[in-house]
């Protein structure tokens, strides 16, 4: 086990409004979000002392602004100009997880003792994969010719492989659907809070690229979320009930560029990031209470599900059935309503759920007697990182 | 079916890795990049083999004969070059010869319903001009399974 397990932990959750378009100027919904968290946390501005975040905007062709288009730690240093500011980091090999888990390692360093970490995501005007030009350069020119264009597709192929190896049938994946969008209507933060979905919705709505139709995909908004994280014991003084960190992993695998990810290859994503977290924090998949898995497109989850060591290869659309991730089911799962009800934020969200439940303060969505807390964020091929929260400290 | 006159493709641009591939298609045949040391054929080009990490890699004819990997129907016409050639199938290619080299494509000359994983094609070749032409597939006339 780690020795640093249950040394530091959430003590504090921000968000701001998520909406459709850009009303205002996207830093200062990370703005409203960061504040807030610190304000959670019952901190002042002025102990913050630590930057992290993880900036790209994954649409595709719109111009990347700082402020208006992604928020840089940078544009952070500036808008705060903190006082007692110790330490910042951007990362790049692994999404928000990644800016997480440098936050946690400055925090075990003691180079910072209240580190802020935000995602902040914006909707760009017009067509999110905006794929013009007349040319195909670089690991585009084995793949744009032949129309394959933003990720959606990309992670489609996997799918129908995942689908037709396994004699699966894609209409199983309503249940998914169906209950996080459940979940959603007790988190006011959420894009569809207020809109409910049903299973003949999920049926009968369009294909945008099979097997994914739209409830398959999160749905692209403007909004921000972050998170305070500090040492264990500054953290048992601060006011809300602090979420352990029992340990951490993240994706150790990768393909090179440009070569088409095998389902194989997702699955060792997920494989090698849990088993580090699984091994760190001493807990097996059997111990979870609560499972937050990313789900910006649906089939995630199953990769998820499944490379974690949640359930075998092949059946994670049958595991998902009979109440088994409904609140009081067997594994909760995705209890916020996922980046599928909450609009695409990217994985810092499932992470604050993670500790939330952890710390049983998730609401009328908490699920009661958590104490171990899963979290998988992001895609497990692409960035994924995984993480472990627990109510008490061992 | 999907009439592809009416799609306007990207042009591939060669680069130092991918030239040879791209001149050998223009000459109908299919070339991959094979290392020389261990023999694993790897797709895209790229500066070291992909399994042994040798950095001798020449490229060499293989049969364009293999089987559907994976696929996906694009229905959505954010793309407006592809816009008018919705729904058709992206199509992901495992050939006989190179396992593990996975190619993309469209399915040519066939329903987009025709996609199927496992299902048997070959290569066929599309000029986009002079200097440029794509390898795609069509489902498998020939009985060969290599």
């Amino acid at each position: 086990m780690w020795e640093n397990r249950c040394k530091v932990a959430v003590s504090g959750v921000g968000f701001s409004k998520v909406t459709r378009s850009a009303e205002v100027p996207l830093a200062a919904h990370a703005l409203t979000a960061v504040k807030e968290a610190v304000a959670d946390a019952g901190l002042k501005m002025s102990d913050l002392d630590g930057l992290a975040t993880y900036p790209e905007l994954p649409a595709t062709g719109h111009a990347e602004v700082d402020g208006i288009s992604i928020v840089s730690v940078n544009c952070m240093m500036a808008m705060l100009k903190l006082p007692n500011l110790s330490w910042h980091i951007q990362v790049g090999t692994t999404n928000i997880g990644g800016a997480v888990q440098q936050a946690v390692n400055a925090l075990l360093a003691g180079v910072c003792k209240y580190a802020v970490v935000w995602r902040a995501m914006h909707n760009p005007r017009g067509t999110y994969q905006n794929l013009p030009g007349a040319y195909a350069q670089g690991a585009a020119q084995f793949m744009a010719p032949y129309g394959f264009g933003g990720p959606g597709q990309g992670m489609a192929v996997a799918y129908t492989r995942w689908l037709e190896r396994h004699n699966q049938n894609r209409e199983k994946m309503a249940t998914l659907a169906v209950t996080q969008r459940r979940h959603t209507q007790h988190n006011p933060h959420a894009y569809f809070y207020g809109t409910p979905l049903t299973r003949e919705d999920y049926l009968n709505s369009r294909m945008v690229a099979y097997p994914f139709c739209l409830f398959d995909c999160d749905i692209p908004v403007q909004g921000a979320v972050a998170i305070v994280l500090t040492t264990a014991d500054r953290a048992r003084d601060l006011k809300p009930r602090p979420a352990y960190l029992a340990g951490y992993g993240q994706r150790l695998h990768f393909e090179v560029a440009g070569r088409i990810g095998s389902l194989a290859d997702y699955m060792e994503g997920g494989r090698s990031s849990a088993k580090l977290t699984w091994e760190r924090s001493g807990f097996s998949p059997q111990d979870v209470d609560v499972a937050q898995i990313y789900d910006g497109f649906s089939a995630s989850v199953i990769y998820g599900l499944e490379s974690y060591g949640f359930c075998k290869e092949g059946e994670a659309l049958d595991f998902i059935q009979d109440g088994r991730i409904e609140l009081d089911g067997e594994l909760p799962l995705n209890t916020f309503g996922g980046s599928l009800g909450t609009g695409r934020i990217h994985g810092l969200w499932h992470i604050i759920e993670g500790a939330l439940q952890a710390s049983d303060r998730a609401g009328s969505r908490q699920v009661k007697g958590a104490n171990v807390s899963f979290v998988g964020a992001s895609a497990p091929i692409v960035t994924g990182t995984t993480f472990i929260f627990v109510r008490e400290p061992y | 079916m999907s009439d592809w006159s009416k799609a306007t493709r990207p042009i591939p641009v060669p680069n130092e890795w991918t030239k040879p591939f791209w001149d050998a298609a223009n000459r109908g045949v299919l070339e991959l990049q094979r290392c020389q040391s261990c023999g694993h054929f790897q797709h895209p080009p790229y500066a070291t083999c992909t399994q042994c990490v040798a950095t001798d890699l020449k490229f060499e004819a293989v049969r364009g004969a293999g089987t559907i990997y994976a696929y996906t129907i694009m229905y959505h016409t954010g793309d407006k070059r592809f816009a008018s050639v919705v729904p058709y199938a992206s199509i992901i290619v495992e050939l006989d010869a190179a396992p593990g080299a996975l190619m993309a494509g469209n399915l040519l000359e066939a329903e987009y319903t025709e996609a199927k994983v496992g299902r048997r094609v070959e290569v066929v070749f599309e000029k986009l001009n002079d200097n440029i032409t794509l390898p795609q597939f069509r489902l498998a006339r020939t009985n060969s399974t290599e």
